[in-house]
Order: structure tokens, then C-alpha cells, then sequence
């Protein structure tokens, strides 16, 4: 565990809630979730639709123009200060310059009305002083290092005359154009056909080593999760339930949840007229969150103890934390 | 593009010939003798008949139409009943076509410019005072009956308090009241779409994205909301242009503007059966013409952002 929380620690996210509110009242979407990252090094944040993983994402950023999102405790220290105290002006001046975003929808995440290279070049001027010609030399050095080619004459594209995945280079030319501290990609791969996925993975896995990007990986794929990142945050319902290395989330999952998770993969050793495996049940609805273990409607090995309390993320023997009355040895055999 | 220009254009000649028919046949319909209006009540029998006779009305409504229609072709729209050395085209284009088409020209910036702001107002303020207000007053001006809208501007204004003019068209003074009874309606219009417009756009990806690069929020509404936002208000407006042109009717007959409009309530009412009828078909026309505009122009604009 002494891993996790080591020095040079870019971001350090500390019981972040995160909720937003309805006319059928507050929405817990991030539920008190605390992480870290080490400069250079990728974090993935894996979860179903719904478990607050993008949340998280535009928490860091504070992204709830339009919405009733709100943060409503925790701190995020980036570069060891609060970002949750920084005015509009402060925060304005991060964005997109030390820390910036790419999203999912590469068709409607672009504005159709101006052209790629504008949409690279506004980056650029509203953070650094160049000349409007340096500017333009950069946007189109932003385009050919995201492997766009012929950049020059792109510049003057509409996202429209595009494809997906050349628009989601575009995002990441945008995104990389002042060379953040940190990149946050919110699934940047699943709107893509599966080949264009690989190289997407491949363009923003050579740009982080390159630039020396630290980067958070958001996703519901394990395979991208397997692919891009060193330490993984499984969430599940605005918490984090489970939270290791890489190699120890595959070679040993803990919470039955990854589990269930990893056993719903398909892989090559299946027969083919055998069943995927699926975790029974569906993900509670956000206003009628279960008692005790958020995950126990659904665990197959929950017993009266996790509906009834909730159990805390702990740091298991082999290092990585997880929540999950099963690894509280005490409680789990009392109940036997 | 060009195909779909030319067959945009090409279109409104169906229209058109649809239209001359329509008021033809329409002030056919209207009773009244139109000799009677030219001789007088006590005209004898013989002078009516040749009255009858030097306009044309004994011949058969198919070839009348078509005379009509010819004329209207070569630019000309007969001679007036009540000044028979007026022709109706001169008395269009010399004395009451400009005035109208100032009166729409200026409504129309008038709703615009209004509109616009306070759609951006609302919309940016949602659910706010503001907001609740401003929608409420734009509720009022789509429900109020303009006319109704306009005497009582001029009680308040011109009679009560005397600082504007009751009537005519050519100072500025002489504009406001006008201008506002027939920009109403279309600033309560425009304010609502632009609100509704720039609310869904707000909520696009690509307004989070704008956010993301660290851009202001005067930036990212003005910038990359606007310009996405208009689209819808551009057919608005041009809708509402065409409108106003018949509007002017009720404004200029409340204000005794001497614009087109009165020129047909005028003409309908002295039975000066040419006058209304190239009256009439002018403001069509003109609303054809401008919609064809409008369709032309939201293509172009509207090209670009195609997604798909």
C-alpha cells in the first residue's frame, strides 16, 4: 500500500462526495471516494454505467456548468493544493493548461460550427502568449503529433468532414495542446470501432511516455484497464470498493464485485454455445441505495452482516485496499 | 448547392402563378360593381354598360385572368378606379412600397436585437427572477392583440403624456410606436427560441469541452453556444420577416401609415378593384420571395454544421 500514497504524488483525491440534485432529491453520484496518483503513472477508474466514474472525473475539474452537480466534502490536492478552494479565475487557469480532459463522444464533443485547427488554436491563446502565427504552427504541430495527416490542410476541417477517431485525435491534440500534468481520458475509446480503440490506446500510451503526462483512465473495459494503467480504482455505486495494482487486481481480485467483473469477460478458452457469466441482479437505483454493502443484493456470498453495515476499504495483506466483510477475517467467521 | 438553389427558385413559380390567381379570384368574389364605383350610384344604364365595356368585364373570367396575369408579367397592373390616371404600379412603388418595407426592416431589427437579449438573459439565468419574468413578458407580448397593443400605446404616449406623434411615418418619433406594435410578436417569438435554443445547446458535449479548454463562461456562450444556438432563430426570424410585411396591415391602419397595408384596406373599401389586387399580390410576393431567402440562407449556414 506504501506504494499508493508515496511522494511525488500529483493528485491526491481525499473523501470526495459529489452529488447532484433532482426534483426526486440528492443524488449521491460520488460517495465519499479518496485516491492518488504518482506523477507519470496512469490510474484507471473501472466501473458499470452509472457507479459515478465520470463524476469523479469532472469533480477534479469541477465541470458542473449546466447541471446541479455539486461538491459537497473532500479535498483534491493537486500539486499539494486544494482545488476545491481555488476561485473561478484560478480554476480557469488550470483547466485545459496543468490538467485537461478528453471525453467520450468524439461526434458531438467538438463544436460542428468551428474548424479543428480554431478549436486547437483557442486552447493554445486563452493559456500561453503567442503570436498568431506560432499559434497556428502549434495547432498544426498539436495535429501531426496526434498522427493526423497532411495537419496543414486539416486545420481548416469542421469536425464534420471527419471521422470518429480523427475527431477523437483532434480532442487529444486539443487536450495535450499546453502539455498538462495531468490528462483525464473519460472512456476516450468506447464510442470507437475496435480497431481505431487499439490505436487510440496506442496514440495516447506513446504521448504520456513522451510527454511525461500523468494520466487517470476512465472505463467500464478491462481490457483498456489491462492495456493503459498501473493502479486500478474499482467503483461501484459512488464508491470505491476496491483499489490495487494492476497486477494484483488480475492475479488475485478480492472484492466479489471485480470478481464478478473480471469472470464476465469473455475469453478464448469459452466454448461457444457456453453462457457468459453475468452478475445476477442490476445496479441499485441511486435514490434507493441498499443498507449495509452496497454490492450485497447482488454478492453471492453475502451473508446478514453486509446488509447490515457497511464494510470500510481496508489494506489487505498483499497491499491493495478493499471493502469487503469476506477479508475482515473477525467479523466474517463470528458470523458463522 | 447550386441544384438545390436553382430548385428553390424554380419552385416559387408555381407559387407565384398560385398566388395571382388566388387574389384574382378573391376580389371577384367581393360584391360590389365595379362600374357602379366608377360612374356613380346615378350613372344611367348605357354609361355602366360601356364602363363594363372599356374594362373588360364582359369578356369571360378565363380571359380576364389571364389579361391579369399578362399585365402582372409585363409589369403592369392596370390603371386605379378612383384616380384613372394612376396607374397602380406607380402608386405602389413610387409612394408606399419603401414605407413598408421600412416599417419591417426596422420591427424586424427591433425584435432581433430584443429578442436576442433576452432570450440570452433568460437562458443564461434559468429558472432565476429574471428568467420568470423576462418569459412571462414575453408571454404577454405573443398574447396581446398588437392593435390593441398599439391604441394603447397611443393613449399613454401621445395622448396622456404627449412626447410622441399619433400617427404618420418619417421621424424617429413617428417610428417607435409602430415599430413596437408589429415588433412584438416577433420579439416574444425570437426570445423564447433563442431561450429554448441556447438551453439545448448548453447542454451539448461540446459546451463541456469548451469549458474543459479553461474558457470563460462569457467565451463559451458567446463563442461556441451562440453561434450553434441561432441556427433555429435564423428560420424565426426570417418567418417573422414575412409576417410583419402582412402585419403592417393593422399597424399602419392604427397609426395611418401610408404603406402598403393601408394602401389594400383602403383600396378593398372603395371598391378600387385593381388597386387591391396589385396591392395584394405585391406582399405575397414579397413574402414568397422572402422565405425563398430564408430557405436558401439556412441551407448555407446550415451546411456546415451538418453532423452527418
Amino acid at each position: 500500500m506504501n506504494e499508493l500514497v508515496e511522494k511525488d504524488v500529483i493528485l491526491e483525491v481525499n473523501n470526495l462526495r459529489t452529488s447532484f440534485y433532482t426534483d426526486e432529491g440528492e443524488v449521491k453520484a460520488v460517495n465519499g471516494i479518496s485516491f492518488s496518483i504518482k506523477e507519470g503513472s496512469t490510474l484507471g477508474i473501472v466501473g458499470e454505467s452509472g457507479s459515478g466514474k465520470s463524476i469523479t472525473s469532472l469533480s477534479i475539474l469541477q465541470l458542473f456548468a449546466g447541471t446541479t452537480g455539486k461538491i459537497i466534502d473532500g479535498e483534491i490536492l493537486f500539486k499539494g493544493e486544494n482545488l476545491l478552494e481555488k476561485t473561478h479565475k484560478e480554476m480557469m487557469k488550470l483547466r485545459g493548461n496543468s490538467i485537461s480532459m478528453i471525453f467520450q463522444e468524439p461526434m458531438t464533443s467538438l463544436n460542428p460550427t468551428m474548424t479543428c485547427g480554431e478549436q486547437i488554436a483557442e486552447t493554445i491563446r486563452t493559456h500561453q502568449k503567442l503570436s498568431k502565427t506560432e499559434t497556428k504552427l502549434k495547432a498544426i504541430e498539436m495535429l501531426r503529433l496526434v498522427g493526423i495527416p497532411e495537419p496543414e490542410k486539416r486545420i481548416k476541417l469542421f469536425p464534420y468532414q471527419l471521422s470518429g477517431g480523427m475527431r477523437q485525435r483532434v480532442m487529444i491534440a486539443i487536450a495535450l495542446s499546453c502539455n498538462p500534468d495531468l490528462l483525464i481520458a473519460d472512456e476516450p475509446t468506447t464510442a470507437l470501432d475496435v480497431t481505431i480503440q487499439a490505436q487510440i490506446l496506442e496514440l495516447i500510451k506513446n504521448l504520456q511516455k513522451e510527454l511525461g503526462t500523468s494520466l487517470i483512465m476512465i472505463t467500464h473495459d478491462l481490457g483498456v484497464i489491462a492495456e493503459m494503467c498501473d493502479f486500478v480504482a474499482v467503483m461501484y455505486c459512488g464508491k470505491i470498493i476496491e483499489y490495487t495494482d494492476i497486477r494484483t487486481l488480475f492475479n488475485s481480485p478480492k472484492h466479489p464485485y471485480t470478481v464478478g467483473l473480471l469472470n464476465s469477460v469473455p475469453s478464448h478458452e469459452m466454448d461457444s454455445d457456453e453462457d457468459l457469466k453475468i452478475i445476477s441482479g442490476t445496479v441499485p437505483s441511486p435514490y434507493d441505495l441498499p443498507t449495509g454493502c452496497l454490492f450485497s443484493p447482488r454478492c453471492p456470498h453475502a451473508k446478514a452482516v453486509c446488509h447490515e453495515s457497511m464494510p470500510e476499504l481496508r489494506v489487505h495483506e498483499d497491499g491493495g485496499l478493499v471493502s469487503c466483510f469476506i477479508y475482515e477475517h473477525d467479523k466474517w467467521q463470528e458470523e458463522r | 448547392m447550386l441544384v438545390f438553389i436553382i430548385r428553390r427558385i424554380l419552385q416559387t413559380i408555381p407559387v407565384l402563378i398560385g398566388v395571382t390567381f388566388v387574389v384574382f379570384i378573391m376580389l371577384h368574389l367581393m360584391p360590389g360593381d365595379p362600374a357602379v364605383v366608377i360612374g356613380g350610384e346615378a350613372a344611367s344604364p348605357e354609361t355602366l354598360a360601356q364602363i363594363r365595356e372599356d374594362l373588360g368585364l364582359n369578356d369571360s373570367v378565363p380571359v380576364q385572368y389571364f389579361r391579369f396575369l399578362s399585365g402582372a408579367l409585363r409589369g403592369d397592373l392596370g390603371m386605379s378606379m378612383r384616380n384613372r390616371d394612376r396607374a397602380v404600379v406607380d402608386e405602389i412603388f413610387d409612394a408606399r412600397f419603401a414605407i413598408t418595407v421600412q416599417l419591417a426592416v426596422v420591427s424586424t431589427a427591433f425584435s432581433v436585437l430584443l429578442g436576442l437579449v433576452i432570450g440570452i438573459v433568460s437562458a443564461t439565468r434559468k429558472y432565476s427572477i429574471a428568467d420568470t419574468g423576462l418569459m412571462l413578458f414575453a408571454l404577454l407580448g405573443l398574447s396581446m392583440p398588437n392593435f390593441w397593443l398599439g391604441i394603447l400605446m397611443m393613449n399613454f404616449f401621445a395622448v396622456t403624456l404627449r412626447i410622441l406623434p399619433t400617427s404618420g411615418w418619417g421621424t424617429w418619433q413617428q417610428m417607435i410606436m409602430p415599430v413596437v406594435m408589429l415588433g412584438v410578436t416577433g420579439t416574444a417569438v425570437i426570445a423564447r427560441m433563442t431561450r429554448a435554443s441556447l438551453l439545448d445547446v448548453l447542454n451539448q458535449d461540446y459546451i463541456r469541452t469548451a469549458y474543459s479548454k479553461g474558457l470563460a463562461e462569457r467565451k463559451v456562450i458567446f463563442k461556441h453556444a451562440l453561434r450553434n444556438a441561432l441556427i433555429p432563430v435564423i428560420t424565426v426570424v426570417g418567418l417573422q420577416f414575412g409576417g410583419l410585411l402582412a402585419g403592417a396591415i393593422l399597424t399602419e391602419t392604427v397609426f395611418a401609415i401610408n404603406g402598403l397595408g393601408r394602401l389594400i384596406v383602403q383600396s378593398i373599401a372603395n371598391r378600387d378593384f385593381p388597386m387591391a389586387q396589385g396591392a395584394i399580390l405585391v406582399v405575397a410576393t414579397l413574402f414568397v420571395l422572402v422565405n425563398m431567402i430564408v430557405d436558401i440562407t439556412y441551407k448555407i449556414v446550415n451546411r456546415r454544421i451538418d453532423l452527418n
